[in-house]
């Protein structure tokens, strides 16, 4: 039986890491309130985007009578051979099941879609190491062109799935313009044919107790302003009520701040029922807000990640901290019984020492 | 009609957030194809942005200097004007004094340089005259000022 100043150093050593967990917790609760923030500030602008887009397609006609040319070639559906998935994890551990769920909704994604070629960009570290580890990355080669131009050209494929490009780093501190880049390059893609849809895998965070696992379609755009949710997994009963748990625990509010008001008043944006004066034609106002629209997308899915890997962080840590406060109860329990026995066995040994005098 | 009512409501808002709200009694706006100035009853219309600055004009004059006046240096982005309402939604939107010069003056460099590689190709000009415009735009913003 182990004695009584092993069982205390344990003690000593379970507490010390409560006391990490604990701390981890409540920096998390930071994160996630300052990224809730920053979730809800940038909503004015993506919901603008989407309602002047809105007005424009009811106004504009997508398709020129003349030459039968669509407004803008985002807006071309192809049969879906080549892919494009962005699968937004966390970038860092420590967060529960956080990132391999994520990966797990991916892999089904992949596994769903067999007959075709699918191009993988990774945001966020964790994810991106997986990936890398289970999919070869894609290998582009510089040409030059006749008349001096360097363009970039990939090589064969060397398997149905590849890693076109990753992002560490971009999540810890979200930048718009690192976003915008990504968005050109998706739209690049796009246009140039190399790919015939876009999908995005990420957390969705309305709220702690309100969170889904989704993908959503990003491109070709069919439908402006609501999300085209292909899967979405809802976490269970009981993972939301630990998350509540723990959110209230550091004083985090459960429902998202009521943004009803300010919602309706950014829909209006660019749909007033007169008739604008257009500066620039339909075709450029459409080459200009698509982007933009795109981007928006994108740095909501961010954002909605950022703050749920900070949830997710915080319900782990406050599990973990629960556990350790547990785990110290029954080894002080443990620790009293051995001591006791310790003095019993004293106690009898003087007796019976005495009786046999 | 009342002072209070010849005000127009100017929104800025940006991707990570809404920078500016008041009224003010006049904005001038650095459209793609030109600058422009809006006051109340101005007809409705949208226009996209280019670079430039964004003039509000909260007091009576309209001085250049005038105190009353804010200035948001912006980069692409839409506006949307209605004979009461202004909201522009720019990409990017500085305050004169944010504008980190050294920076612009390498983003010009690089613009200058994109633009003599540019070669035959149309979209390389066209974005090496966007880096360009953006980055000349933030200099003159910033030297303005002083």
């Amino acid at each position: 039986m182990a004695n009584v100043l092993d069982l205390r150093r344990r003690i000593r050593s379970v507490k010390n890491t409560r006391q990490i967990t604990k701390a981890m917790k409540m920096v998390s609760a930071a994160k996630l309130r300052r990224a809730q923030e920053r979730a809800l500030a940038a909503r004015p602008y993506a919901r603008m985007i989407v309602s002047v887009l809105q007005s424009l397609i009811r106004r504009v006609d997508l398709y020129d009578e003349k030459t039968g040319n669509l407004a803008h070639p985002l807006f071309l559906t192809r049969p879906e051979k080549r892919v494009l998935l962005v699968v937004i994890s966390g970038d860092k551990g420590f967060a529960g099941a956080f990132n391999a769920n994520i990966l797990k909704t991916a892999y089904q994604f992949i596994q769903g879609n067999p007959g075709k070629e699918i191009d993988i960009e990774a945001v966020g570290r964790k994810g991106r190491d997986q990936l890398r580890r289970r999919y070869p990355t894609a290998v582009y080669s510089e040409q030059t062109e006749e008349n001096g131009n360097k363009h970039q050209v990939r090589q064969a494929r060397k398997g149905k799935v590849e890693l076109t490009g990753d992002h560490p780093g971009m999540l810890l501190n979200l930048q718009t313009d690192r976003v915008m880049e990504l968005a050109h390059s998706i739209i690049n893609r796009y246009v140039h044919e190399e790919i015939d849809a876009a999908y995005i895998v990420y957390n969705e965070f309305k709220s702690v107790i309100a969170q889904r696992l989704v993908v959503e379609k990003l491109l070709p755009l069919l439908k402006i302003g609501s999300p085209q949710i292909t899967g979405a997994v809802e976490p269970t009963a009981e993972e939301k009520e630990r998350a509540a748990e723990a959110a209230l625990s550091a004083g985090i509010e459960l429902e998202a701040p009521d943004m009803h008001e300010a919602e309706e008043e950014a829909k209006k944006f660019g749909t007033a029922n007169v008739d604008y004066i257009y500066e620039q034609p339909a075709e450029q106002l459409f080459a200009g807000l698509l982007p933009q629209y795109i981007f928006a997308v994108l740095y909501h899915a961010m954002t909605e990640s950022v703050a749920a890997e900070h949830a997710a962080r915080m319900t782990a840590m406050d599990s973990a901290t629960n556990n350790a406060s547990e785990m110290i109860d029954s080894l002080t329990l443990h620790m009293n019984r051995v001591r006791q026995a310790a003095i019993t066995k004293e106690i009898i040994e003087i007796v019976s020492g005495a009786a046999a005098l | 009609m009342t002072e209070e009512t010849n005000q127009l409501r100017i929104r800025l808002v940006t991707p990570e957030r809404t920078l500016f709200e008041a009224a003010a009694t006049a904005v001038e706006l650095p459209s793609k194809s030109g600058d422009m100035e809006v006051l109340y009853g101005h007809a409705p219309l949208m226009a996209e942005l280019g670079a430039g600055d964004v003039r509000i004009h909260q007091g009576v004059g309209l001085e250049q200097h005038s105190p009353d006046t804010t200035r948001y240096n912006v980069s692409w982005g839409f506006v949307e004007v209605l004979p009461d309402r202004v909201t522009i939604l720019a990409s990017d939107a500085l305050k004169p004094e944010e504008i980190d010069v050294a920076r612009a003056e390498q983003q010009r460099a690089t613009g200058e340089k994109l633009w003599n590689e540019a070669g035959d190709s149309e979209d390389a000009y066209t974005e090496a005259l966007r880096v360009i415009s953006e980055a000349e735009a933030k200099i003159a913003s910033a030297s303005e000022q002083s």
